[in-house]
This record gives C-alpha cells, sequence and structure tokens, in this order.
C-alpha cells in the first residue's frame, strides 16, 4: 500500500484532495453549526421568554378579573347594612353572573355577623344551572382554620391562597382569592378584620389553558407556586403532592434545587437545565404571574429548540459528503488524467530508447500542460523519425548543418519526387581498376579511404549532396533536397577545390608508397528528378533523369586533374568560368558534337583556380618499346601493339603507333626493356590525340595512373 | 445449632399463628391515629399491609385520623379501639377523668420545634422575644408555652393551623414544626437548612415522649389479648417499615393518596427516616415500645407547672406495657 502511495500520483492527489476538502469541509461545518446554534439560541431564546411572559400575562389577566369580584364585594361590605337575604342574593348573583367564578363566600369573624351567630359563612358554588348554597360554618369545616381565612385575617391583607383541594367545597383542586373586610369607626377609621369575602377559581381552565400551549409544541409548560409546588404539571401526580424541590430531593437531583431556587427568586430567566426537569437535554423559559406570585414554566427540550439547526447541519453535513466524494472523485479523475498520459509517455519514451519511434500518444488532442508535453512528446518522435529518415535517406554524406536546414524547412521536408533544377557532378579516379588490380586489399582500402575522405569533406563544404559512391567514383548533386541558389557555380567551384586536393593526396601517396591518383570530374546542370528512392527498408535520396546519365559519361571523357563542365553549367556561369579548352565530342543519343568545357578557374565568390597543366615534352635519350592495348568497358583487351615512346611530359606521352588509336579511347601501356615487358611498369591512359603521319600514326595519351616502376624507368630516361 | 434452633421458632411461630388464625375467629377491633395517613403512622399501616394483626387473630380497622377525627374522641364514642395520641394529651385526658391507658410509647423523643427565619434576625433563643410566632393550638402549645415561660420570653402568638402558610406568606417570623413533617414542608418550599434557625424542645429539657398506643381501661380489662396483639403486631410493622422503607413508603404512598393529602414520596421517605429517629433514638437506653417513668415525670410535672393538671395518675395506673 505504501509502495503503491508512493508511486502513484494518482493516489497521493486524491489522498492530499480529499484530506484537504474533509478538513475544510469540517471547519466550515463546525463554524456554521456553531454559529447558527448561536443564532438559533438567541432568537429562540427569545421566542421561549416572549411565550412564558404571554402566559404568565394570559395567566395573570384571568386572576386579575377573578380578583375584583371579591374586592368590590368586599367594599360593598364595608360601606353597607345587610341581611342574611340580602347577603345570600348578592354572593348568588355575583356566582351565576361570573363564568370564572367558581365559587364565593363571604365568611366572618367569630360573631362577625351577629351577635348571637359564632360563625356565619354563606357560600354559593356551582353546579348545573344554578349556584348551590352552603354554609361553611357546619361543625366538621371549620373555616376558622382554614387558611384562606386565616391567613388574610392574620395579614389584614387580601392573600391567594395556595391551591388546596376543598373538602368542605367542591372538592375539587381550586385557588382562592381572599379578601378581608373591616369594621369602620363612625369617623370612617378601619378597625379589625369583619370578615373574608373569597372568591374560588377552579384551576380546572389553568390545566386546560397549558394543555393546549403543550398541544401545539413539543415540551411541556408548568405552573409552580412561590413555595415551588406544581399547580400543572403533564405529569398528573406531581400537581399539588411535588415541588420543584421535593422532586429533586427524591431523584437526588441538587440541580433541579438548584433550578428551583433560580426561579422562585427572579421574575422571568430562561435557563440550561440540561436533564434536572425531565430526560431530555433542556431549556426552560419562565415568567412569574405577579399577583400570586406564580410562576410559568415553559421546558424546550434542545433537540427541538435546535431541530432545524440540526436539520441544517445533517443537510450540510450530507452535501459536504457528497461534496467531497465528488471531489475526490475528481480528483482521481483529474489525476488519473495527468498520470495516464505520464505513465504512457513513459513507455513511449521505454519504447524510443530502444529505437521504436512509432509512438501514438491519447493526450495530444487535449491542450492543457499535459497535452502540450503528448504533443511535444509526439513531435521529439515525429523528429527523431524524420532525422532518422534523412539519416537514411542520405546516409552518412549529410552534414549536421544540412540535416538541421532540412529538418527546420518546410520544403526541404518533401522528400517526394519532384523535378528540380541542379547541378551534379561525376567524378572518378582514372585507372582506379587497372591501377589497383595487383595491390593488396588494405593498400587499397587506405587509398580509396584517403581519396574519398577528402573528397566527401570538400563535398559537404560546398553543401553537396551525395548520391553515391560506387568504389573511386562519386555522384553528388547541389540543389536538391536543400534549395541552393548558386548550384552551378558551387558544383564547379567545388570540383576545381577537389582538383586541387588531389595534389595533397598523391603526395601522401608517393610517401606511403601507393600509386598516384589522378581524378577526373564533370559538372552537369539540368532538371532531373529527385526524390526518396528505395523501399521502406532501404532509402535513398537520389536523382534520376537522363542529365545523371549524361553526366556520366561526360565523366568519361575526362583526364586526369580535368573538370569538364557541360554547356548547360557553362551557359549560366560563362562569366565566370576560366575555360581552357573546349572539347567537341561525339555522344551516343547527340546527333552533334557536344561542347565540354575544360575549365581551370572560377571566379567570383569562390575564386577557385587549378595549377595550369600544360604539359612540357622532353624527348627521351633513348625510346621505349611499349606494348599498349586498348580498354573497353575498363577491361583489358587481349590484343597488344606494340609502339614507341619518344616524348613525355608530367602526365602525358607521345607514342608513335603502327595503327589509328581512336580518341578518348582508354590504353594501357606496358614497358619494355631489353629483355621484352617489364609486368610491373604499367601506364594507364587517355588517348587525347591522334595524328596521322605517314604510315604511323603521332598519339599523345594523357596519363590516368603510372605504376612505381613505369615511373621510375620514365625518369631514367628523361 | 444456633440456626437450627432459629429457624425452629420460626416454624414453631408459624404454626402458632396458623393455629390461632384457623381456630379462633378473628376479634374486629378499629384505630385510629391522630393525624391524616402519613409515614408518622407506617408501623400500623405495614401491620395490617403484611397481616401482622391478622397473624395475632386480629381483624383490624384503620380508620382515617386528621383534624375531623380527633382520636380521643373516637375513643370515647367507642368508633375506635386504639387510638395514638401524645402523653401530655392522654395525661391531660386521664386527670380529666377519661380512663385511658397507655399500652405502648411509640415515639420516645419529641419532634415538636420551633423554625424562624435567619433573615429576620432570629439566631437565638433570645431573639424570639417579641415575635410574631405560629403556634399550633391545644397540646401542641403545652412545650412552648412552658419554654417560654422558663426562658421568660414575651411573644406575639398567633394561632396556627394545619399549614406553614402563614409563615410563607410572611405572616408571622416563627412558626411550630414538627420535625417530621413541617421542616420538611419547609426545606421543599425553596429554604435551605441554612436559612432557618431551629428550636427543639427536646434540646431545652421540654422532651416530651408524643405518639403512644392508648385504649380505654375499659378495653384492657376485657380483651387483654387484643391489647397485647395490637401493640406486639404494631411494634413488629415498625421494625418492617424500618427495614423496608421503599415498600413502606409505597404503602404510605397509596393511603396518603387515597385520603387527598396532596403530600409526595420524598417527603414521606423523610417522615419515616425521622420516624426511626425518635422511635429508636440513638443512645438512648429504653427500649422499643416502653414508657420512660422519668419523661413520664417531665410530662406531668411540667402540666402541673402550668396549671393544666391537678394530680397527676400513678405511673403504674397509666402506663401498661403489653410486652
Amino acid at each position: 500500500m505504501r509502495t503503491k502511495f508512493r508511486s502513484s500520483l494518482a493516489l497521493k492527489l486524491a489522498v492530499f484532495v480529499l484530506c484537504g476538502s474533509v478538513a475544510v469541509f469540517s471547519v466550515v461545518l463546525l463554524y456554521s453549526y456553531i454559529y447558527s446554534r448561536q443564532i438559533i439560541l438567541d432568537e429562540g431564546k427569545g421566542k421561549a421568554l416572549n411565550l412564558a411572559l404571554a402566559m404568565s400575562r394570559k395567566i395573570e389577566q384571568q386572576f386579575i378579573a377573578v380578583h375584583k369580584l371579591p374586592k368590590s364585594l368586599a367594599g360593598f361590605l364595608e360601606s353597607s347594612t345587610f341581611d342574611q337575604k340580602t347577603l345570600s342574593r348578592v354572593i348568588e348573583r355575583m356566582v351565576s353572573d361570573n363564568t370564572e367564578i367558581y365559587g364565593m363566600a363571604v365568611a366572618f369573624q367569630p360573631f362577625g355577623f351577629e351577635k348571637n351567630l359564632k360563625a356565619f359563612a354563606p357560600y354559593f358554588y356551582k353546579t348545573g344551572k344554578t349556584p348551590k348554597y352552603c354554609d361553611l360554618s357546619n361543625s366538621k369545616y371549620n373555616y376558622f382554620h382554614q387558611d384562606w381565612f386565616h391567613i388574610p385575617v392574620e395579614l389584614k391583607a387580601p392573600v391567594p391562597s395556595e391551591p388546596y383541594y376543598d373538602e368542605g367545597g367542591g372538592n375539587i383542586l381550586m385557588v382562592t382569592y381572599s379578601f378581608p373586610f373591616f369594621y369602620h369607626s363612625d369617623d370612617g377609621k378601619r378597625l379589625g378584620v369583619r370578615g373574608v369575602v373569597t372568591a374560588d377559581v377552579s384551576l380546572e381552565w389553568l390545566s386546560k389553558l397549558m394543555k393546549e400551549v403543550n398541544e401545539d409544541r413539543k415540551g411541556f409548560c408548568f405552573v409552580i407556586t412561590d413555595t415551588g409546588v406544581f399547580v400543572t404539571y403533564p405529569n398528573f401526580n406531581y400537581v399539588m403532592r411535588e415541588s420543584v424541590f421535593s422532586v429533586a430531593e427524591e431523584n437526588n437531583n441538587p440541580e433541579l434545587r438548584k433550578v428551583g431556587l433560580q426561579i422562585l427568586h427572579s421574575n422571568t430567566g430562561f435557563l440550561d437545565v440540561g436533564t434536572s426537569f425531565c430526560a431530555q437535554d433542556s431549556f426552560l423559559a419562565y415568567s412569574k404571574i405577579l399577583s400570586t406570585g406564580w410562576t410559568f414554566g415553559a421546558i424546550f427540550p434542545k433537540d427541538v429548540f435546535f431541530a432545524e439547526v440540526e436539520r441544517l447541519h445533517r443537510a450540510n453535513l450530507l452535501i459536504s459528503l457528497v461534496g467531497v466524494s465528488m471531489l475526490a472523485l475528481l480528483a482521481v479523475l483529474v489525476a488519473r488524467s495527468i498520470a495516464r498520459p505520464l505513465k504512457q509517455m513513459a513507455g513511449a519514451a521505454k519504447k524510443i530508447s530502444m529505437g521504436d519511434l512509432d509512438i501514438k500518444l491519447d493526450a495530444t488532442h487535449r491542450s492543457d500542460e499535459v497535452g502540450i508535453l503528448a504533443q511535444s512528446f509526439t513531435q521529439m518522435a515525429e523528429g527523431l523519425k524524420e532525422r532518422d529518415f534523412i539519416r537514411d535517406a542520405f546516409g552518412r554524406y549529410v552534414t549536421q548543418e544540412v540535416v538541421n536546414r532540412l529538418l527546420q524547412s518546410h520544403d526541404g521536408l518533401k522528400l517526394g519526387g519532384e523535378i528540380r533544377d541542379i547541378s551534379m557532378m561525376m567524378s572518378d579516379i582514372r585507372g582506379f581498376t587497372a591501377l589497383t588490380s595487383n595491390m593488396k586489399p588494405e593498400d587499397i582500402i587506405t587509398l580509396l579511404n584517403r581519396y574519398l575522405g577528402k573528397m566527401v569533406d570538400i563535398l559537404l563544404d560546398f553543401r553537396g549532396i551525395i548520391d553515391e559512391i560506387i568504389g573511386d567514383g562519386i555522384l553528388s548533386f547541389f540543389g536538391a533536397p536543400e534549395p541552393l541558389e548558386d548550384h552551378p557555380e558551387r558544383a564547379v567551384a567545388c570540383a576545381l577545390r577537389m582538383q586541387e586536393a588531389m595534389a595533397e593526396i598523391n603526395s601522401t601517396n608517393i610517401q606511403d608508397g601507393l600509386p598516384s591518383l589522378e581524378m577526373g570530374i564533370a559538372v552537369n546542370t539540368g532538371n532531373v528528378v529527385v526524390g526518396n528512392i528505395g523501399s521502406n527498408k532501404r532509402i535513398k535520396y537520389g536523382a534520376v533523369g537522363p542529365d545523371v546519365n549524361f553526366t556520366g559519361r561526360m565523366e568519361s571523357f575526362s583526364v586526369g586533374g580535368q573538370v569538364l563542365v557541360s554547356q548547360s553549367t557553362f551557359e549560366r556561369l560563362s562569366h565566370i568560368l576560366e575555360v581552357k579548352d573546349v572539347l567537341q565530342v561525339e555522344m551516343k543519343g547527340f546527333e552533334e558534337k557536344v561542347n565540354l568545357y575544360d575549365v581551370v578557374g572560377i571566379r567570383g565568390k569562390y575564386n577557385v583556380a587549378i595549377r595550369d597543366r600544360e604539359e612540357v615534352f622532353r624527348a627521351l635519350i633513348r625510346p621505349i618499346t611499349v606494348t599498349y592495348c586498348q580498354l573497353s568497358q575498363k577491361t583489358v583487351s587481349s590484343r597488344g601493339t606494340l609502339g614507341t615512346l619518344r616524348e613525355v611530359s608530367q602526365r602525358e606521352a607521345r607514342i608513335t603507333c603502327p595503327e589509328r588509336i581512336a580518341q578518348w579511347e582508354n590504353i594501357r601501356i606496358i614497358l619494355h626493356d631489353e629483355k621484352g615487358e617489364i609486368p610491373k611498369a604499367v601506364i594507364y591512359a587517355k588517348v587525347i590525340s591522334a595524328e596521322e603521319a605517314c604510315d604511323f600514326y603521332h598519339v599523345t595519351v594523357h596519363f590516368t595512373s603510372v605504376s612505381p616502376q613505369a615511373l621510375h624507368i620514365l625518369q631514367e630516361a628523361v | 445449632m444456633k440456626r437450627i434452633v432459629l429457624v425452629l421458632i420460626i416454624c414453631l411461630g408459624f404454626s402458632c399463628s396458623n393455629l390461632v388464625a384457623d381456630d379462633a375467629p378473628l376479634a374486629h377491633a378499629t384505630f385510629v391515629p391522630q393525624w391524616i395517613p402519613q409515614a408518622q403512622f407506617a408501623g400500623y399501616m405495614m401491620a395490617l399491609e403484611k397481616g401482622f394483626y391478622k397473624d395475632l387473630g386480629l381483624e383490624m380497622e384503620i380508620l382515617r385520623g386528621g383534624p375531623s377525627n380527633p382520636p380521643i374522641e373516637a375513643l370515647k364514642s367507642g368508633s375506635a379501639t386504639f387510638c395514638t395520641a401524645w402523653l401530655s394529651t392522654a395525661v391531660q385526658q386521664r386527670c380529666s377523668g377519661l380512663k385511658l391507658v397507655n399500652l405502648a410509647q411509640i415515639i420516645q423523643r419529641s419532634a415538636l420545634m420551633l423554625i424562624a427565619r435567619k433573615s429576620r434576625g432570629i439566631n437565638a433563643l433570645i431573639d424570639l422575644n417579641g415575635r410574631r410566632i405560629g403556634l399550633w393550638q391545644g397540646d401542641f402549645k403545652i412545650q412552648p408555652d412552658s419554654l417560654f415561660k422558663l426562658q421568660h420570653l414575651n411573644v406575639i402568638e398567633v394561632p396556627m393551623y394545619s399549614t406553614v402558610n402563614l409563615f410563607l406568606k410572611r405572616a408571622v417570623d416563627v412558626i411550630s414544626a414538627m420535625w417530621y413533617n413541617e421542616y420538611d414542608t419547609l426545606l421543599n418550599s425553596g429554604f435551605s437548612q441554612d436559612e432557618l434557625t431551629t428550636f427543639f424542645f427536646s434540646d431545652y429539657g421540654l422532651n416530651f415522649p408524643e405518639d403512644g398506643i392508648y385504649c380505654l381501661e375499659e378495653t384492657l380489662k376485657e380483651k387483654p389479648e387484643v391489647c397485647k396483639s395490637f401493640v406486639q403486631a404494631s411494634l413488629q410493622g415498625w421494625m418492617y417499615a424500618f427495614n423496608h422503607q421503599d415498600e413502606t413508603i409505597n404503602v404510605v404512598m397509596r393511603c396518603a393518596e387515597a385520603a387527598h393529602t396532596g403530600t409526595n414520596r420524598a417527603h414521606q421517605m423523610w417522615m419515616l427516616a425521622r420516624m426511626k429517629d425518635l422511635i429508636l433514638p440513638v443512645g438512648n437506653k429504653t427500649i422499643l415500645g416502653a414508657l420512660d417513668e422519668e419523661q413520664y415525670k417531665l410530662v406531668t410535672t411540667t402540666l402541673l407547672s402550668l396549671g393544666l393538671i391537678d394530680n397527676p395518675p400513678l405511673f403504674e395506673d397509666f402506663y401498661r406495657s403489653q410486652k
């Protein structure tokens, strides 16, 4: 796994993106959760407090409404005289007219109503349609001892009682408002308490109200008295039995006791009560009902309170999860889209290193960096392929410069067949075959390589393209595939330079005991077809056409050291060429004689001239007998004729022959001594003129090659 | 060996009770406690619940006590065979001619106390001078009156009835209370112990034994077995209650709910725990159910000094141990 992780870009990228995005999402989620929770808490706190206030006000209203009646009755009792009947009527009326009143009593202090009546407390309460009457002063129910009577008398002030089950009255849970009324002195001064007016309010309406409130919402509401006793609570068993504190004690829950104290000691509040009130983690909003000192409380379970936040948060979480997953997927895809081409390219690079340039990359159509890389990669392979191709096509005989130029120029790459105006050059060692027929193979190779090495260097210098090297012969051309405007000029200059170099080669040859060589060169200019010739396996950039053949034939007319230029080449360069002679020769396929120009120099930017080849003949002291025979197609004919060599120059000789020899004929000459032919004294030559005189012919021959023995004999003879 | 004997005794005990139950018809008797159903009477409730009365041949009926059913009246009228009452009450009743006898003294220590608001500056007895004090009437007033007299305190007496609301509504600064009842009610109304100053009469030389089992002398003469069985079963009930508090509270709560007393479990738990403190006081040599003669003398002397009685009954005449 670890290695896989290390070696996989896709995996790495995916993991990093995943980790990164999870981290970012977590922070964002956490922040939003905390922040939104705070907002909801603030908002919810306001709402909860409003609910508590509104409810406590509502309850208060109800109580205040009830409050007014006993108060006004107390006022009436203080200011008027009344009998039992009137009193009963007033009480009955008040009970029947006020729906919120369950029952009312006017309870007198001992002997407060009449001097001979110890207890008197008419009471009307609702059952059925008309209020029912009872006198609370029966023996069992000692009203003097009841809180609703006793406490206001002691306090001399109105008191709402604790809620209670009144056994003497309705036997239901009630709260009683008690208003004491007083004796007054004649001057209106308040004296002792005469009795107490009470109004009983059934707390059923409160339970109903709480039920309604509870129905609309999760959580629950309750009312507790100023001593913490539950007046309403969802669990009915708590009502009037338990106080916050007793519940706290029973459940060993000191937190609840704390909450209870806080409720009793402040008017409104919002508390985090945890799980002290109920099993659910909750908030409590409470507000005091001022007229009774009771408190309305509303429990808000936190999960309900924060339900929206939780929902939002769950949605956020889900979106984040999906987002992260998609990001991870995307990361994998992106990473793979990068890694896969890279892998492919790595494979391709391996292939290339093994010489296989046929690569195909999928990413080349892409416009991003990977695409660019792939394109470059493909281009590189293409370039290598072209280079290989060029190498294949041009062999070793093309300079880097030319290759680069070919690669750079779009035209140069059009290596298909086309007709181009180029200059061709054909060079050849005169009589090489004959010259080397008796040489050791390694000497032949040394000789040839020295010669070809030098010639190729010069050709490349002049941007010549070597079409073919066959043995000692070189076919080259200028002006294709690389277009060269001055290709005739280059070709001629190159040829002259090559001739010039022969002196250097020959002096080395002589030092090494090798024969000196003579080279003939022909230069021609014309339109030929150039292109890649061959098969897929062996291909060569070359030229074909009549002009190519013509160049070859031209060359055969040249003698050693000569540069023959065709008419077409001459016409383009006539102003700068130094022509020594114009040869008129007969050529196959031409009706008239063809002009060949023996060029010895070129002016202009190349400015090359070869040393004058003017021959100075010297007569031999003793003429030498020779055997000569004609060479046909470079092979020696068996028939030899005897002649006499009388004069000799540096490269030429005059021979007197009994038979006519045609001009441009190649011949082999073997020197004689007294004993006859000297087998190693051989001269190859070309007939450059033959003149008839009496019965014999004066023939001038140009040496193409002279064997060392022959050279020695000739030097001796002069 | 001991274990075998114990097992034998238990077996014998069972067979005896069975014999009694099977052979003799159950003797019917009624009992009225001096107040509403609460843990103050847990022993009797458990004796009935667990069939201890039945085991001893009694068909007991426990009547509902409370302000509407004064126990002495019930005894007088014959509606109750047995009742519980304070020692001071019983002594006064005997002196005033009602021939009742103490069969067992259940509560050995006085639970009566005064509770004051610390916030009103009451920290010591002397601070009670000039205060409005809510006091229960009747026999509940004997100890306070005696204390105020002994300590030369001038207080403003406000009659107090069943609830502590007089105190809660701030009509008084001090009220009388029972340790096992009203004190806890105040604690459960949001007072903490350190907000209240307490005065236990038992700490001021006025340790009056409280609840005892009484019947008419006539009843004891006629049905000594019934009296003996009632006392023994009741004491057995108390022991059972102290040893099975949770079960006991369930029974107490059931009885309390039937009477709409509006109490709660926590309060009854407190009360039962205090009952154990009062019935089996730590470090007191008195045995369960016995009336100590010295304490009896303390009560009669105090009653005499307050002029509530003239001629206290002889201890032997008054206390008729059923052990």
